[in-house]
Order: structure tokens, then C-alpha cells, then sequence
């Protein structure tokens, strides 16, 4: 993706370029691009006037921003403690096994991107997994292939199309 | 959506509310209420809204029935769940198909849907009204109740069950102190962690110097394990918004902030409504219903840092810095935000206020503890049957909340340890279950309050494993500022690690406890202060785990991988590789895997048959779907190998050492005998009985283990050059003392348990009584032995089941009924070995216990029983069976066989043999190495144990054979632990997806029960090459998963 910096300009004057928004820009950045290019955080320093150091100690102080680009699909796996008692580790090594990642990581195709979190707060289904912000109750790693597959079969019906 | 009218005026305002109000009582209607959280929605709780709406539409319900879309209703294992008012009936799992019947069967005709009722897990019952429910029944809900009742996107809704009146209360004559003093007197204290009394905070940000005065509502609610302010802001946003107004007038501030997790999307979603509904209403903004009071809220979303719950660490995070904790003091009360007087409060905090202000400090007071008022919320989750949001009075215990709240451990498992308070708090075990939850109680046992987390763990969660979870945590979220918390974390964590990895020292535990202490008192915030508390509390409680993951490298509850590898080897008492022979199966390499198995097993024949198979209970596929049948591949292997005629390669060895003798020629006997050989010593064997094999022999019948399977693995323990000699007995034949004359060095005992256990009740010596053991040990020497056409088993176990099935096979018998005291459930036999049971015809009746042997003539005519009914838990887990009075009556029979056990018969031991006994008949020897109190006397086998299983009689034979050498070799005499690993490692095969989606566990092919009719015929007929080849290809390969396991192929990755 391209990166204009009228968008970026404007993610900045959304909140009035106050230099305390500089986590909410930096979100919605992200969520735009799916990831913080570099030249990205360069316009937020010069239009907010905060060293670039500063705002790159920001993104990668907060585990929400990637400073690499992401995949087109977020695998997020759940590692609470209610996910990790009914056995999250076990999935999460199963999504590794199946993308040949590990968490953190994206596939060279950049199809996916393996990532973990603390807790979603969704105890009771545990172990829960978030593709692309829908939530799949109760994994067991047999079911992991089938996960995939649904987010592999979207795009080949999508490219027929 | 209606536009929302402003409402100018504290009079305006509550006319509002009781038009409101009023609205709601004039509803004629039938309420729907479908929960739908996230939880909920992830459930398909909106798929179900659709259904329902559907349906109702269809059925012309329109104007009968309301369906409205709520937050979370706290019982979140059951979601999708709806709650139909006024009736008050509850729903759960719901599903879009359900939605036709709910209308035209609940609504239209009144009936209820039996399928759809809460079934309780401990007495089975459904029950119909929420209210009923065990769940809900000792909950007080002050603050989750009203998630039910409203549309969390309404701002109305919120009105009309009394919403914002307490707003109108205060402006409408309460002064900033009067509202402080009321919070104050309440006794509330912050839900978020530390528990300070919130009324005094407030007090604090009202005094400090300075015009401009921020409050913040704390969402970023990171422990993991805890949603309750997750739930709040999702199903009741206004509430926590009236808190913060309140507050904001209280306090004097004109500003207010929410920092919220970005991980919560539905909640924010639903604060930013609320927000921007009470801005329409005029509740926030300026001039507050015609007021001077000014106030308006913003949402700022936190970025996934779990230290940004730390107050100082917050404000950082909202001024758009980086989010590390500072020095307090100065307390943000009088610097925070901007450098501003800044009071913070979590969600629940918030949430509080308005019930306060509106009921009263009294009544508010009156909840609850000495020195913790009002209610809690906690998330119950983890190894819980009924997962949820419970919000209970202060001081309840934790035993009510765990076992009558949450309906106790799922799948009959043991409660172990309760985690409480999120990564700063601690496990607390089973002899604190009587503990009253309050800030203080929690402290003193060493976890805390925090918000609320409860995360209840059963025997399958390993304590190591939990410090070690918390410690990567924190490590992760440290801010790195102190070094007492960036590497003390870290290294503390890297000790745990290594302990769960099976490299821990001896010292680690004391170095770990200073480490914590370091972390405690040098660390500058509430992160690092409380970064050992998982580990201190599970080294507090749990000590015993980490000693035996350090000395004996097992793990207990068989979680930690390193050590475990795979748990089919790991739990094997002789250390098979199973996973490795499945292995080889797979690939068609037979002969590999025969060499693998007869390796570490010198009866591999007999324990392809009758072994009771831990390997199978503990195999990772059963989690999933059905274990490996690892015992029928093990038996395929050796009848193919014995068919193809491979031999175990022993012949011809030197036996040249010292003389051994091994008393007793069953399974521990005859493997001493075999690996004594393998290590050179000259071993003879003495048995008592006319063959070979002990219990092998004449315990298990024909059909289930032939004597020539036996006789082929005895036959090769022979070849290794172990002499034995039958019908030898100690005590009748010779003693302990000839055979150290007669030049033996060393003596292992392994005489087994022979002798049956008596029933204790009148009659039980009459003729036709014949115990278990008597009757399969003469049938197996083929003595003849009439039982006549009725034949009764008292009994659950193998030995019973075994005698039933050599009864129904014997000449002239026509029925055999197994009596048993408890249920099937409780039944110690095998599974298959039940079932066979039944398919020949074989009657079990469950929950009768004999009361007498009914007499004629001096001969057996029957039995009297009585029902009984499960009680209480007894020491072994069992619910313990009781006699239901009145119930007795009389089964006829011919022939009675007790089967209710066996223990040792030590009548040959003579006192001049100098060995001690123990008080429960068996000999008394050291556990680790099987050294009796006689030098150079070891004991093994049910003789030392009493009766366990065949595997574990080979386990003590291999141990005493360890043992001897080292005692000839006068080696200090101790067991060596080593991590359970594979010796070689096989390439994993690949599998289709259609093949992971439709692998079944092969099934044991058997004899047809007409050809099992009154003969002795094995059973089992074993698996077919193809079928056992697939079978193990379905194996998950655990030991691959380790370390060791991914260098060896190469998986490094």
C-alpha cells in the first residue's frame, strides 16, 4: 500500500495535532496500514513536533503496534491464564507448527500474521483464537487446520470472483 | 435511533426517569432478553437475535413479544443464553434453530423446551427460572443484575430502571463534602487491586491545591483472567458514566477520561455511545441540568501494557508517552494528569457509586465484612463446571463461591489451588477453601483481592507451570525502569523455567526466594513489588511440586513437556517407547518396532494383552478424540513377530557373576531373573507353584491371556539363562538363611498376592462359597470345578469380571450376575473387560451390597443383598456407597464367589527369617530401591505393594535388579532419575487433513459370541496389519514436541 502523507496529515489533525494524541494517531495509522511505516511515524514527528526516538520508543513500547508490515489475515491467540490452563500454548504451537512461524512472525506469502495476547476477557470459551477480529470458541488443535483453511478458501472464492 | 432530547433541568431530569420508569411497568409485552457480550456474540448470540426476530415476525408476535439484545449475564458457560421476562425463564445454549420453538411453544402456548433448561452438574435436575439456578442463588447481584434488564445502547433503558437518579440526588442539594463523606462512611474500597478506601482518595484530589482537576475511570483491565469491567462497560455503560459524573462533582473536576483496553472493541464501542447519549441528554457537557457544574469525558485507548494499570503508568500512557511508573509520592491526588490533582478509579469502583448515593452509606455498609464492604466481582474460570461473572457479599468463601456458586471441577477431577488477584496475586490450596474473601484475609494467605480474577485450577494443572506462566508474563510487561523488576523477573523466570525443564538444582529454590524478596523491596511500583507473588505462593503451598520436578524430574500433573516428553513413555512404569514403536508402525517398519518394545520388556506377549494400559488414559489423542490403542499395537507387533519368527536375541549370554535368588516366578520374579541375567548374575528362580508365571499363570483366565503367549515370553526368559524351579516354597522347602548358605548373595522376594480378602458377613465358609482366586487358579491348571446353574460375583474389580467370565464359560452354568456396591462408573475393571462381560450374557446389578450367605444343609442357596445409594466422597474420590434400609432381598444361587480383592499371604515368612511386616500384611522394604530391613534382602511386587498391575510387578522387577548390582558392586544404594526420553527419534509422518478429520481409534476385532460359548477360546483377536498401521498413524508424536525432539528432526524453527 501506498503511503500518502495527506493521510497521514490528516490522522494527525483529527486530534488536533496535540502531541497527547500521539497514541491514538499512532492506532489509527496502524489500522489504516496494518502496521507503522516508517515514513509514517517521520510526518507524525515533523507535524507534531516530537523527536521521531520518542515516538518509536512509544510504538514499541505498546505490544498493540508493529513496526514490521503484518499479514493480510491477524491470527490472534489467546495465552490468559483461564486459554493457558485449557491448554493455549498447545494451540499456539499448533498455529507455528501449521504456518511455520513463530508468534510475532508473518508468512513470507504475508498471508498471516501469528500473534498472542494476554487475555481477551472471554474466559468462559477458552482457548480462544481472534482471526481478523472473530472469535473462535474452545480450539483444540485438531481444529486449527480447519480455522485456516476458512480465512485460505475466503481468498480463492474472492479471486474467482 | 430516537434522537435523545436534552434535558435541561434536575426536575426535567426526574420526570424523565419516571416516564421511564413507568414506561417499563406499563410493557405489556413478553421480554425477550438475549445476552450478548463479547463472549455471548463470540457464542452466536446475535445469529440467535436474528432467528428470534424471524420468528416472532412470523408468527405475527410482533406486538406480543420485545426482543432486546443485552450485555453479558454473567453465566457465561452456557451462552448463548436468554432470559424471557416476566415469567423469568431461563435459556441456555440457545441455538438459530431454537428460535421456532421458543416462539411457538414458550410463547404461544406457554410451554417450556426441556432441552433448553440449565441442567445442575451436581444433582442433574433442570431448572427452569434463573433465579433457581444454583449459579445465581448465593450471588448478590448489586452491579451484574441489571445487565439483563437493559439495552446497554438505550440511554433510556438505563432510565428506566432508576438510572441517573442519583445524579439528580446530589445536584439537587448534596455539597462536593456531603457526596465524599456519604463514599467515605459507605466503607467502599478500589476494586482494581490495592484496595484503598475510595471515599479518602477522593478527599485527597478535593484538598489538593490547584483549579483544573482530572478524573479517570481505569478499564485497562489486564489481568488476565478478569473481565468484569469488560462486562460493565459493555452491558452498562451509563452506570459507570454516572459514577464518574458524580465523582467529577465530588472531586471538582471538569474533566474526565476513560482509559480503556484497545483489546475490548465491544466496549468501547458501547462507553463511546453512552458518551455521546449523555452529551445529547446534557449529563455531561456544560452547564449540567441548568447547573454550573461543567464536566465532559473523552476515551483514550490503551496499546496492550499491562503496567499502564499502574495509576502513574496510566497517566504517562494518556499524555501519549511511553507507559513506565514514577516515584510516588507525589500521589496523583495532587500531581497527576498534566501535573494536575488526578483522582483514578477502576470500572467497578465507578460503578459502585451511584447505589451508594442512591441507597444510602448504611445500607452500603451493611454489605459485606468488618473491613470490606458491599460486593465483589470475580471471574470465575479455569477447571470450573460453571464459568462466569459471580458478584458476591464480601466475606463469602471461597468454598461456596468455587463448589455452590460454580458447581465444582468438571469431568470428577480434583479441585487443587485457586489463583486470585491476576499476575500479582497468588495460588491458594484446598486448606484455604474455608477462607471469607475480604482485602485482608487474601493478603494474610498470601495472594490478594486484585480485580477479581479467579482462576481455578485442577490436578492436571502443575504449580510450576502456573509460577512459570505469571513469571513470562511479567517479565513481558515489565516497563523496565528498575532493574529489581526487569532482571529479576527475568532471571527468576529463567530459574523456573529450567525447573519445569527437569534441569533444575538443588539450590534454585532458595535462590529463587531471594531473588523474590529483591524484586519486592527494590521495585518501584505495584508490577514489580508483587512479581514474585506466584511464586512465592506456589513455593508457599506447592513446594512439593517443585521438589519433585528438581529431584526426581517428574512433573505430577504431567504438563511440563520437557519433562514429560511423551506422556505414553513417561507414565509407563518400565519406560516403554511407545510413541517410538507407534512410530515404526506407521512407516511398516515391524521389526524395528519390535525391537524397541522388547528392549525395555521381557513379558511384551503378556502385556500386549492384559496390561492395564496407563499409557492410554494419558495419550494427548484422548483429549481430542479417542487415545491410541497403544496395548492392541503392542500385541500386533509381537504376534507378528512371533508369526514371522523373531526372536528376542539373548541366547548364549555370560552368566558368570554372582548367584541371585528371586523368590516367587511371577512378573517382577521372572523380569529380576531376566535383567539380572542381562547384567551377568547367575539368577534361579524359586516358585511355590507348579508353573511358572505367577498370577500370570493362574489369575487370568485362558480367554484373555492363552497360556501358550505366556509361555512364549517365559520361554525366552528361560533362553537368557534364568534357572527356575517349581514347586520350591520358602518357608516349606527352605529358608531365607539356606539360601545365603547355599552360596546366593543377594535375595529378591516377589511373592505376590494370593490370597483372597473375606467378605465379613454370616455364612461366607458354607460349601459353594468359592473366592475368585481359588476358582481361576484350579481352572487354569485345569482342574475341574462344578458351580452349578446360578452362579453370584461379589465384586467389581478384574479379578471379578475375570471369575464371571470363567463361570459363564464352565459345563452346566446358565446365569451369573455380578453384584457390585456402586455404579459402573465407579467400577475398577477395565472397560472392554465389562463390556465383554455383558455382551456374553453376564448380569451386573449396581449398588447392592451381600448382607448374609443364605445356608441350607450346610450348602450355598443364596444371598441376601441390600440397595445402596451413593453418598459423601470417600478417601479415594468414590462416593462413598450407603445402605438404604429396608431394601434387603435375596438373589437365589449355587455357587457364591467373593471377588472383593486380594492382599499378600505372608504365612511363609518365619520369624527366623528376621523381615519385617507391616500392619497391613506385606513385607517392608525401602520404596526407592526395594531393600528390606535384612542386608542383601530386597522385596518387590504386590508382596511389597500389595495388589497393583502387571506392568508395574515388571517395574519392580527391573528396580531390584538395579539394586542388586549395585548392592554386589557395593554401589551406594539409590534410585537414578533421569528425564523420560525416547532412544531414537523417527521422522513424523504426514497426514491429509481428511485423514486428521476422520481417524478413529481402531476397534479390537473379536470372537463371535457364539464361538466363545463353553470354551476357552481367546476373545481378542487382534488388529490386521492395515487396520494397526492406520491406527498409529493417528499418534500426535509428543515426544517430538521437546526440545530434544525438534533438533532430532531437524525442526528447529
Amino acid at each position: 500500500m501506498e503511503l500518502q502523507e495527506s493521510k497521514i496529515k490528516s490522522f494527525v489533525t483529527k486530534y488536533n495535532s496535540e502531541k497527547k494524541a500521539l497514541i491514538s494517531i499512532l492506532q489509527e495509522i496502524q489500522e489504516e496500514y496494518n502496521y507503522l511505516p516508517q515514513d509514517a511515524l517521520r510526518i507524525v514527528s515533523e507535524t507534531l513536533g516530537i523527536p521521531l526516538i520518542d515516538i518509536v520508543g512509544v510504538a514499541t513500547f505498546y505490544r498493540a503496534f508493529s513496526l514490521e508490515p503484518r499479514g493480510r489475515h491477524i491470527v490472534t491467540v489467546c495465552l490468559g491464564t483461564a486459554c493457558h490452563v485449557r491448554g493455549g500454548l498447545k494451540i499456539l504451537e499448533e498455529f507455528e507448527r501449521k504456518l511455520n512461524i513463530k508468534a510475532g512472525e508473518t508468512t513470507a506469502d504475508k498471508e498471516f500474521s501469528l500473534e498472542t495476547v494476554a487475555c481477551l476477557g472471554c474466559c468462559a470459551i477458552g482457548p480462544v483464537v481472534v482471526v481478523d477480529g472473530s472469535y473462535h470458541a474452545q480450539t483444540t488443535i485438531r481444529n486449527v487446520g480447519s480455522i485456516l483453511k476458512q480465512y485460505k478458501k475466503k481468498e480463492k472464492k474472492n479471486e474467482s470472483n | 435511533m430516537k434522537a435523545t432530547k436534552k434535558i435541561n433541568s434536575i426536575d426535567d431530569l426526574n420526570q424523565v426517569i419516571q416516564s421511564q420508569i413507568q414506561k417499563r411497568k406499563s410493557e405489556k409485552k413478553h421480554v425477550l432478553t438475549v445476552s450478548a457480550g463479547t463472549c455471548g456474540q463470540a457464542r452466536g448470540s446475535l445469529k440467535v437475535t436474528e432467528s428470534l426476530k424471524k420468528a416472532i415476525q412470523k408468527k405475527n408476535l410482533s406486538n406480543k413479544v420485545k426482543i432486546k439484545v443485552t450485555g453479558c449475564h454473567g453465566f457465561c458457560e452456557v451462552e448463548p443464553n436468554i432470559i424471557i421476562q416476566p415469567e423469568n425463564i431461563f435459556y441456555q445454549k440457545v441455538q438459530p434453530k431454537d428460535a421456532e420453538d421458543i416462539a411457538s411453544l414458550t410463547i404461544l402456548k406457554n410451554k417450556t423446551i426441556e432441552r433448553l433448561l440449565y441442567s445442575d452438574p451436581v444433582s442433574g435436575e433442570t431448572v427452569l427460572k434463573e433465579d433457581d439456578i444454583s449459579f445465581y442463588k448465593k450471588q448478590k447481584r448489586l452491579l451484574l443484575g441489571d445487565n439483563a434488564l437493559i439495552d446497554p445502547t438505550e440511554i433510556n433503558d438505563y432510565l428506566s430502571i432508576g438510572g441517573y437518579s442519583s445524579l439528580a440526588k446530589v445536584l439537587s442539594g448534596m455539597s462536593p463534602e456531603e457526596v465524599i463523606d456519604t463514599v467515605k462512611q459507605s466503607g467502599l474500597r478500589g476494586r482494581g487491586g490495592a484496595g484503598f478506601p475510595t471515599g479518602y482518595k477522593w478527599e485527597f484530589a478535593r484538598k489538593a491545591k490547584g483549579d483544573t482537576k482530572y478524573i479517570i475511570c481505569n478499564a485497562d483491565e489486564g489481568d488476565p483472567g478478569a473481565y468484569m469491567d469488560r462486562s460493565l462497560l459493555e452491558g452498562n455503560p451509563h452506570r459507570v458514566l454516572e459514577g464518574m459524573i458524580i465523582g467529577a462533582y465530588a472531586i471538582g473536576a471538569e474533566e474526565g477520561i476513560i482509559y480503556v483496553r484497545d483489546e475490548y472493541p465491544l466496549a468501547v464501542k458501547h462507553i463511546s455511545r453512552a458518551i455521546s447519549q449523555a452529551e445529547k441528554s446534557g449529563l455531561i457537557g456544560k452547564k449540567i441540568l441548568g447547573t454550573d457544574f461543567n464536566f465532559r469525558i473523552y476515551i483514550s485507548k490503551g496499546a496492550g501494557a499491562f503496567v499502564c494499570g499502574e495509576e502513574t503508568a496510566l497517566i504517562a500512557s494518556v499524555e501519549g508517552r511511553v507507559g513506565e511508573p514514577r516515584q510516588r509520592p507525589p500521589f496523583p491526588a495532587v500531581k497527576g494528569l498534566w501535573n494536575k490533582p488526578t483522582n483514578i478509579n477502576n470500572v467497578e469502583t465507578w460503578a459502585n457509586v451511584p447505589l451508594i448515593i442512591e441507597k444510602g452509606n448504611d445500607w452500603f455498609s451493611n454489605i459485606g465484612t468488618k473491613g470490606s464492604k458491599g460486593t465483589k466481582i470475580f471471574s470465575l474460570v479455569g477447571k470450573i463446571n460453571n464459568t462466569g461473572l459471580v458478584e458476591v457479599p464480601m466475606g463469602i468463601t471461597l468454598k461456596e463461591i468455587i463448589f455452590d456458586i460454580g458447581g465444582g471441577i468438571p469431568g470428577g477431577k480434583e479441585f487443587k489451588a485457586v489463583q486470585t488477584g491476576g499476575p500479582s496475586g497468588g495460588c491458594l490450596p484446598k486448606d484455604k477453601l474455608d477462607l471469607p474473601i475480604d482485602y485482608e484475609s487474601l493478603t494474610q494467605a498470601g495472594s490478594i483481592m486484585g480485580s477479581g480474577g479467579m482462576i481455578v485450577m485442577d490436578n492436571n494443572t502443575c504449580m510450576v507451570d502456573v509460577a512459570k506462566y505469571f513469571l513470562n508474563f511479567l517479565r513481558d510487561e515489565s516497563c523496565g525502569k528498575c532493574i529489581s523488576c526487569r532482571e529479576g523477573t527475568q532471571r527468576m523466570w529463567e530459574i523456573v523455567t529450567d525447573i519445569s525443564e527437569g534441569k533444575g538444582k538443588e539450590e534454585d529454590i532458595s535462590l529463587l526466594e531471594k531473588l523474590a524478596q529483591a524484586a519486592k523491596d527494590a521495585s518501584l511500583c505495584g508490577l514489580g513489588q508483587t512479581a514474585a507473588n506466584p511464586v512465592l505462593s506456589t513455593l508457599r503451598y506447592f513446594r512439593h511440586e517443585y521438589e519433585s520436578h528438581i529431584f526426581s524430574k517428574k512433573c505430577p500433573a504431567l504438563v511440563c513437556k520437557e519433562i514429560i516428553s511423551a506422556p505414553c513413555q513417561y507414565v509407563c512404569p518400565i519406560d516403554q517407547e511407545a510413541s517410538v514403536y507407534i512410530a515404526l508402525i506407521a512407516q511398516g517398519k515391524f521389526e524395528e518396532a519390535f525391537k524397541v518394545i522388547v528392549k525395555d520388556n521381557p513379558l511384551p506377549s503378556v502385556c500386549g494383552r492384559v496390561c492395564h494400559h496407563p499409557c492410554e488414559t494419558v495419550c494427548r489423542a484422548g483429549e481430542i478424540g479417542e487415545p491410541i490403542a497403544i496395548r492392541d499395537l503392542k500385541r500386533f507387533v509381537m504376534d507378528w513377530a512371533r508369526q514371522n519368527g523373531y526372536q528376542i536375541p539373548v541366547q548364549g549370554l555370560k552368566t558368570d557373576k554372582e548367584k541371585v535368588a528371586i523368590i516367587g516366578g511371577g512378573p517382577a520374579g521372572l523380569t529380576a531373573g531376566y535383567n539380572l541375567c542381562l547384567k551377568g548374575y547367575q539368577a534361579t528362580i524359586f516358585e511355590s507353584l507348579p508353573v511358572p508365571g505367577g498370577m500370570l499363570a493362574i489369575g487370568i483366565p485362558e480367554h484373555r491371556l492363552p497360556n501358550k503367549i505366556l509361555n512364549a515370553d517365559i520361554e525366552n526368559i528361560i533362553k537368557s539363562g534364568v534357572t527356575i524351579k517349581t514347586n520350591t516354597a520358602l518357608g516349606k522347602d527352605f529358608t531365607i538363611d539356606d539360601l545365603f548358605k547355599q552360596g546366593y548373595r543377594a535375595v529378591f522376594i516377589a511373592t505376590g498376592a494370593h490370597k483372597s480378602m473375606d467378605l465379613k458377613i454370616p455364612g461366607e465358609n458354607a460349601e459353594g462359597v468359592i473366592q475368585a482366586m481359588k476358582l481361576l487358579h484350579a481352572v487354569n491348571l485345569g482342574e475341574k470345578v462344578r458351580l452349578g446353574e446360578k452362579v453370584g460375583i461379589i465384586g467389581g474389580g478384574n479379578a471379578a469380571i475375570d471369575a464371571a467370565r470363567v463361570a459363564i464359560r464352565s459345563k452346566d452354568c446358565q446365569k451369573v450376575t455380578i453384584l457390585y456396591r456402586r455404579t459402573r462408573k465407579e467400577m475398577p475393571a477395565f472397560e472392554e473387560e465389562i463390556d465383554s462381560a455383558l455382551q456374553e450374557g453376564i448380569e451386573i446389578q449396581y449398588l447392592v451390597a451381600p448382607k448374609k450367605v443364605l445356608v441350607k444343609n450346610g450348602k450355598v442357596i443364596g444371598v441376601e443383598c441390600i440397595r445402596m445409594r451413593l453418598g459423601d466422597l470417600d478417601e479415594s474420590g468414590r462416593r462413598r456407597p450407603v445402605p438404604i434400609e429396608g431394601s434387603e432381598f435375596s438373589v437365589e444361587l449355587d455357587t457364591l464367589i467373593p471377588a472383593i480383592g486380594e492382599r499378600p499371604d505372608i504365612s511363609f515368612v518365619k520369624d527366623g527369617d528376621n523381615l519385617k511386616i507391616t500392619k497391613w500384611g506385606t513385607i517392608l522394604a525401602d520404596e526407592e530401591v526395594l531393600l528390606t530391613n535384612r542386608e542383601g534382602v530386597f522385596a518387590g511386587g504386590d508382596a511389597f505393594t500389595g495388589p497393583k498391575t502387571v506392568v508395574e510387578a515388571i517395574a519392580a522387577g527391573k528396580t531390584a535388579a538395579e539394586s542388586i548390582e549395585k548392592y554386589l558392586q557395593g554401589k551406594k544404594l539409590a534410585r537414578d532419575y533421569k528425564l523420560s526420553r525416547p532412544s531414537i527419534y523417527v521422522e513424523p509422518i504426514e497426514l491429509t487433513e481428511e485423514e486428521i478429520q476422520k481417524a478413529k481409534r481402531a476397534k479390537m476385532p473379536k470372537l463371535s459370541l457364539n464361538a466363545r460359548k463353553k470354551n476357552f477360546k481367546e476373545v481378542e483377536l487382534g488388529l490386521k496389519e492395515e487396520k494397526a498401521v492406520k491406527e498409529a498413524r493417528r499418534c500426535l508424536r509428543c515426544e517430538l514436541e521437546t526440545k530434544d525432539g525438534k533438533n532430532a528432526i531437524g525442526r528447529t524453527k
